[in-house]
């Protein structure tokens, strides 16, 4: 008989944290830039955060090693405090290097995070999402985790501790900016899945009432899928700038060739694809005969259809969803450039000034905005899934 | 009741079922028995009207179905289908309460009358009540899925191969339940199956359909006895029509019973007087007796049952 994983030794947590411990020796952990522009000078661990630290950083990886290696019960509850506590130790650590490393009389000086350091979070990362799995359902571990090491974070930032790094420069300088774009890049991302839900299930339906539709839809809704965004962004300024000018009331709309227009149709065309097919897959997939018994005991279609064939489809209606989510999440960073606004500005702006700081500042929110939003809709999906079926079925 | 005139169905060039007619009296139980594709679903199908039917005219209690409201025709109508067709996102006890809450039952009515059911089928409503349909095991949930069928209390059931799925004891034992509660209901009821013993055993009258023609609509002693062709024959097996006629009879009926119900023996073999006649004879062949006292359900002895009683009682 086979033991269950977690009393077997663990594997992913030694190998990802033997990485992040060659890594944060030999890469650099922080870097010193006299300016935005010009490329700064890089730190290795001991320098950055003295030896004191960086003694104590190693022991804590060496700690989630030998840990993961032993077989005692309550082990992945240790080893996801040790992870924890390292990802909050994090930002104290990088207060800590600007405090040695930054120059007190440059006022444009600045620090920037290192490939050693973003080695170390990423893998401390993959280690606390490897740890939480382990543990027992229900999930609220994660949401403790995740908040406790926000909040450390959020008042290092707060306290100014971070106020020399790089990425806060760059947002102090443009908060305003910054909420414009958060609000930009969640109104348009989240109207155009609402927008594709709503056509997606009137599609779905259509597909399922008449066969015919069923081969034409998919395919376009493929084809539309396939067109590269740019190019898609680009083609819809021509016919938009077109019937604005041709009826002036829709300008008051503010619909243009550029702006936030042409980037929602673009937006709902390449959100169509995952929502339309799996919705209509999973309204279609629900057995026949069940169909058959309720029609047969007087059920109207109307009432199969929201008792029945809905509640049945949700979980993968949902699945759908959440993909399309997460996709129009980072193609809206993409509709920047036809001035729909949003975290793409900060990229392509970054991008034009070489200023990698203020591409982050657009990268990672879009990110987070991503993650939290596959972290919601699968909540949402398991909320939804219809009790009396098996959790995989 | 329900009668059929005339009634075809086409799907495009085929002729599914081919201008039959068929009454089914009130109360009783009518098995369509054929191989697949022969139409006897075909036909019940069109009973509720899940398929049109293409000519001729089918009536309920005298009334045209296309005159009656789709709805409430088969609300009025429970129906069972092979695979139970239960919802597996709801409880066994919503399950049930489908059609009464479709009617628009009050919520104690409901509760009483699920209960009610589970009982009815064997099911401890404390129990099952709340259990899903995966929980259950196939014979428990197509005890369920008659429960369904009942719910409402409909004038008429329609059963389309509600047992075919289960093992064999698993069909012998809801066989017994059907048997059992048909004689408590009293529902007009119209079954389909591709099991010429289950339509022996369940029916007061079989239409054996081959081709979407029904080649005879009789009682199952009839049938035996008679059957119009070669095909009827065939389906009843040629070697064993005098068993399955035996299988018909209840010892109760044939044996010789005492002026007063007396002490059984313990120490012999016996026979309860609802077995069938054939189980009778089984049961003697085996322990090779002559005779056999018969008890009835509370285990008094009521009455000898003789080898000649059973050749007199199957003929």
């Amino acid at each position: 008989m086979l033991a269950p994983a977690s009393d077997m030794p663990n594997r992913v947590v030694p190998v990802l944290a033997s990485l992040a411990l060659v890594l944060i020796w030999w890469l650099d952990f922080g870097i010193v830039q006299p300016n935005r522009i010009v490329p700064g000078t890089g730190y290795g661990l001991v320098e950055a955060i003295g030896a004191a630290n960086s003694a104590g950083l190693s022991a804590g990886l060496l700690a989630l090693m030998v840990m993961a290696r032993h077989r005692f019960r309550a082990r992945f509850y240790g080893l996801g405090a040790l992870v924890a506590l390292l990802l909050m130790w994090q930002p104290i650590l990088l207060a800590e290097f600007a405090d040695r490393q930054l120059p007190a009389d440059a006022a444009y000086a600045r620090t920037a995070i290192g490939a050693g350091f973003w080695s170390l979070l990423f893998l401390l990362g993959l280690m606390a999402i490897e740890v939480l799995s382990q543990l027992p359902s229900p999930r609220g571990h994660h949401l403790i985790l995740v908040a406790l090491v926000l909040v450390v974070w959020g008042v290092c930032v707060a306290a100014g501790r971070l106020d020399s790094l790089s990425l806060v420069t760059e947002y102090a300088s443009r908060p305003d900016q910054f909420r414009q774009a958060l609000t930009h890049h969640l109104a348009l991302s989240l109207s155009a899945v609402l927008c594709s839900l709503v056509i997606a299930i009137a599609l779905a339906i259509m597909m399922m009432r008449r066969d015919r539709w069923r081969q034409p839809v998919l395919a376009t809704v493929s084809f539309l899928q396939t067109i590269p965004s740019l190019a898609l962004f680009g083609l819809l300024i021509a016919p938009l700038s077109a019937l604005s000018t041709a009826f002036p009331f829709l300008q008051t709309l503010g619909i243009r060739g550029i702006g936030w227009a042409p980037a929602l149709l673009a937006l709902v065309a390449y959100s169509l694809l995952p929502i339309v097919r799996n919705t209509y897959v999973a309204l279609s997939e629900v057995p026949d005969d069940l169909v058959d018994a309720g029609r047969g005991m007087g059920m109207s279609e109307r009432q199969l259809f929201l008792k029945l064939k809905l509640p049945l489809a949700m979980p993968i209606i949902i699945e759908g969803v959440r993909v399309t989510t997460i996709q129009a999440m980072g193609l809206t960073a993409v509709a920047a450039l036809i001035g729909a606004g949003g975290f793409g500005t900060f990229i392509f702006q970054g991008l034009g000034q070489a200023a990698m700081d203020l591409v982050l500042l657009g990268a990672l929110p879009t990110i987070a905005l991503a993650l939290a939003a596959d972290g919601v809709l699968t909540a949402l999906g398991q909320v939804c899934r219809p009790a009396g079926l098996k959790a995989n079925g | 009741m329900i009668e059929l005139k005339g009634v075809s169905c086409r799907f495009g060039s085929t002729v599914a079922v081919d201008a039959i007619n068929l009454t089914v009296e009130t109360g009783e139980v009518c098995v369509l028995v054929g191989s697949s594709g022969c139409g006897k679903s075909t036909t019940l199908r069109m009973i509720n009207r899940l398929l049109p039917h293409s000519a001729g005219e089918i009536s309920v209690d005298g009334q045209d179905i296309r005159r009656i409201d789709v709805r409430k025709l088969r609300l009025n109508m429970g129906y069972a289908i092979q695979g139970t067709g239960l919802f597996p996102h709801w409880t066994v006890a919503r399950n049930v309460a489908l059609v009464p809450k479709l009617l628009g039952w009050s919520r104690d009515r409901i509760t009483t009358r699920v209960d009610e059911l589970l009982t009815l089928l064997g099911l401890a409503p404390e129990t099952f009540a709340n259990k899903y349909p995966e929980q259950l095991s196939g014979g428990q949930a197509q005890r369920v899925g008659v429960a369904r069928a009942l719910a409402a209390d409909p004038n008429i059931l329609l059963m389309d191969e509600p047992f075919g799925a289960l093992d064999a004891i698993t069909r012998d034992n809801l066989q017994n339940e059907m048997l059992r509660i048909q004689r408590q209901v009293h529902k007009t009821t119209v079954f389909v199956t591709h099991d010429i013993d289950e339509a022996l055993r369940l029916a007061t009258r079989i239409a054996v359909m081959d081709q979407g023609r029904i080649l005879q609509h009789d009682t199952p002693e009839n049938i035996l006895r008679s059957p119009a062709n070669a095909f009827v024959e065939n389906l009843l097996g040629s070697q064993d029509r005098g068993l399955k006629l035996s299988a018909l009879r209840r010892v109760g009926d044939a044996m010789s019973r005492h002026p007063q119900p007396c002490e059984p023996d313990l120490e012999t073999d016996w026979l309860s007087e609802d077995d069938s006649l054939r189980q009778a004879l089984s049961v003697m062949l085996w322990h090779e007796a002559e005779q056999l006292p018969v008890r009835d359900a509370g285990g008094a002895e009521i009455g000898v049952l003789s080898r000649d009683q059973i050749w007199t009682g199957a003929t």
